[in-house]
């Protein structure tokens, strides 16, 4: 029931622009693999690519080692949740779960009966039993949305597609589905693309997520892959929130040693990165927010910052903080910390970096140096 | 809101309202009215007698329903009203689905908007130069319609069809579709044109074949549409007039007669306004039945 599928360098075009390009990516049997990126990063394309409603100028589309590239959508044996749910408003709840069914109903040999009973189990699965004499107008987003997934899961296809399925949903209720929809695939074990620009949701949800930008994949990982070790500039800058501090830097070569020159910062660079660089090269040095501790007093390898302004979240505090040396020029960071104690704008605190946790890019390609 | 500010708003209202509430008064409610009390009026006061004339009218260019020179099961004249009967139930179907069909194949079509404007030109186009076209489309000797059973050597229908009572009628009316599909082709393609994608790529990927996607989904979700299209065609049926007035006056003896000629014949011929407001009255009332359907539809789909 459940299926592998494999894109091979995927291209598509829409005129001249190049919507995905050069895709290439694997997707295992049962896994909940998220396609991130911002709007227009090819996601969705590459989705629909997989649903066969586009098909690539280039490469291949397989499902389970078949090649699905020329099949229409009905042969593909995939389902596919839409964002605005595309239920039908004159069918009730009944009939638009069954509709993958009755449609097909000569070719499977199944009488209505039938059908109707497999609408009532997944309505059960669901939790939505009590809303199968309704018409879709009748329930809210959240209702709506169980519809459209007992739809999807009805015909247990090999592959579940989903197009930002909990966008249309209030913040709330969105937290509550995505548990839900997360433990609804693990216990049916399909294979489910799920589309998104929320990395929240992303990283709750996902087995593995690969992100896009620009119509490539920029890095497919386990969520704590992408979180900690991104591969590229634009995954440490886009995953987060706030997202991962960069700072521009250069190296500088001291008594045989390379040394990190950025403003406010001075390091040796540990030995087994600095035998790929060499003097005078521009770097970015990536430091999560949450990964900086804040004191009062310096501390042996501290970094002197002063608090620009400061944004309470709660239980946590995000300071926007100048950590450049001159107090004309600006280079500000952003850090987390727990909210125990005062910040006041104006304030001078010392940040002490976890320098296991920082990621350096080549300013120039913006890949990760290992 | 405090009394003196409702009292303004109360004035303000009321300044938008009055004009239109004065012309529609003037210009619709009173000559409604006025009508209505002709058409009761008779020689000796008020009464039903110029309704049941026009009901019992017998002859071809007046009656209503079964005409003196009505032949048993055989081909027009049945009288002005159920000609217009006729016209609606083969008119209506016909323009919706030619309407919804062409629609349906242009959407999405590239150029399909050049098609489309040609077809609504029949909209446009003054229904006296439709009635004309209509004359040339049937004629024996230039028409391309006889000129098509001719060269199926199909003989009866190769001759003028508004000459003969047999086909008189039909010809106007597929010349009325001719000239109508435009309106449901336009009002179909907008109804298309605002379909979210989804639906339809949605019943794909769900397997339905192109034939399944058309008559379970888009037919079905175009309903707003096609009411709209059912009842705008059958008032203009009702109600149709120039086409006929100007193709065949009625004729040949009475066989497309329809009751708006009625109520112009008895208005500008017989001279009797009476008998001419007692048609106009019945047939508002007829008009009135898919329209108030029309009106229910609406309000409950609006609630």
């Amino acid at each position: 029931m459940t299926a592998r599928v494999y894109l091979k360098n995927i291209v598509k075009r829409f005129g001249k622009v190049v919507a995905v390009d050069h895709v290439n990516l694997e997707v295992r049997e049962k896994e909940f693999l998220v396609l991130l990126g911002p709007s227009g990063c090819g996601k969705t394309t590459t989705l629909r690519i997989i649903a066969g409603l586009e098909f690539p100028d280039e490469g291949r589309v397989y499902i389970d080692d078949k090649d699905v590239t020329d099949l229409e959508p009905k042969d593909r044996d995939v389902a596919m949740v839409f964002q605005n749910y595309a239920l039908y408003p004159h069918l009730t709840v009944r009939d638009n779960i069954a509709f993958p069914l009755i449609i097909r109903r000569k070719q499977l040999g199944l009488t209505r009966e039938e059908i109707y009973k497999k609408v009532l189990e997944v309505a059960k699965l669901l939790r939505i039993e009590e809303l199968l004499d309704r018409k879709p107008g009748q329930l809210s987003g959240g209702q709506q949305q169980r519809v459209a997934l007992a739809r999807a899961l009805i015909r247990r296809p090999k592959v579940w597609l989903m197009d930002e399925p909990l966008s249309n949903l209030d913040a709330l209720l969105r937290l509550q589905m995505r548990a839900e929809l997360k433990r609804l695939q693990r216990e049916v074990g399909i294979t489910t693309i799920y589309v998104t620009h929320d990395q929240a949701e992303a990283l709750s949800m996902a087995d593995r997520i690969a992100v896009m930008n620009k119509g490539r994949i920029v890095q497919v990982g386990t969520p704590e892959d992408i979180y900690l070790r991104p591969q590229h500039v634009f995954v440490a800058t886009f995953i987060g929130t706030p997202p991962m501090n960069i700072i521009r830097c250069i190296t500088d070569l001291r008594n045989n040693k390379l040394y990190l020159h950025c403003p406010g910062i001075e390091r040796e660079i540990p030995p087994e990165v600095a035998k790929h660089l060499r003097e005078d090269m521009e770097l970015l040095l990536g430091m999560r927010p949450e990964f900086v501790e804040v004191h009062k007093e310096p501390g042996p390898d501290t970094i002197k910052a002063k608090i620009l302004v400061v944004e309470p979240q709660g239980s946590e505090l995000i300071l926007n903080l100048n950590i450049s040396p001159e107090d004309r020029e600006e280079t500000i960071v952003k850090v987390k910390t727990k909210a125990t104690r005062k910040y006041s704008p104006g304030e001078t605190v010392y940040l002490e970096l976890d320098w296991t946790k920082i990621s350096l890019f080549d300013a120039k390609t913006g890949k990760a140096l290992a | 809101m405090g009394l003196l500010a409702r009292r303004k708003r109360t004035k303000i209202i009321l300044a938008f309202l009055l004009p239109e509430l004065a012309l529609i008064l003037s210009f619709v409610l009173i000559p409604i009215m006025g009508t209505f009390v002709i058409s009761f009026k008779t020689d000796h006061g008020y009464g039903l007698d110029n309704y049941y004339g026009v009901i019992t009218e017998r002859s071809p260019d007046k009656a209503l329903v079964i005409p003196e020179n009505i032949v048993k099961a055989q081909p027009p004249p049945w009288g002005a009203l159920i000609h217009n009967i006729v016209w609606v139930a083969i008119h209506v179907p016909i323009v919706v689905f030619l309407g919804l069909g062409i629609a349906y194949l242009l959407h999405d079509v590239i150029g399909s908007s050049i098609v489309k404007s040609i077809m609504f030109l029949g909209m446009v186009i003054p229904m006296v130069v439709g009635g004309l076209l209509i004359r040339f489309m049937f004629d024996g000797d230039l028409g391309v319609v006889p000129l098509l059973f001719r060269k199926l050597g199909i003989e009866a229908l190769s001759r003028t069809w508004i000459n003969y009572p047999q086909t008189a009628l039909i010809a106007l009316i597929l010349g009325s579709v001719w000239l109508w599909t435009g309106f449901s082709l336009t009002v179909y393609a907008a109804a298309l044109e605002s379909l979210p994608k989804s639906y339809i790529e949605a019943a794909k990927v769900d397997g339905a074949s192109g034939f399944q996607i058309f008559f379970k989904v888009v037919f079905p979700l175009l309903k707003h549409a096609t009411i709209v299209v059912v009842i705008m065609t059958m008032l203009w049926d009702l109600k149709i007039f120039d086409i006929v007035f100007v193709s065949t006056l009625g004729g040949p003896g009475g066989a497309t007669n329809v009751m708006a000629l009625i109520m112009y014949t008895y208005f500008a011929r017989a001279l009797d306004y009476g008998r001419s407001a007692a048609t106009a009255v019945i047939l508002a009332l007829i008009s009135l039945i898919p329209g108030i359907w029309f009106i229910k539809r609406v309000m409950r789909s609006g609630s």
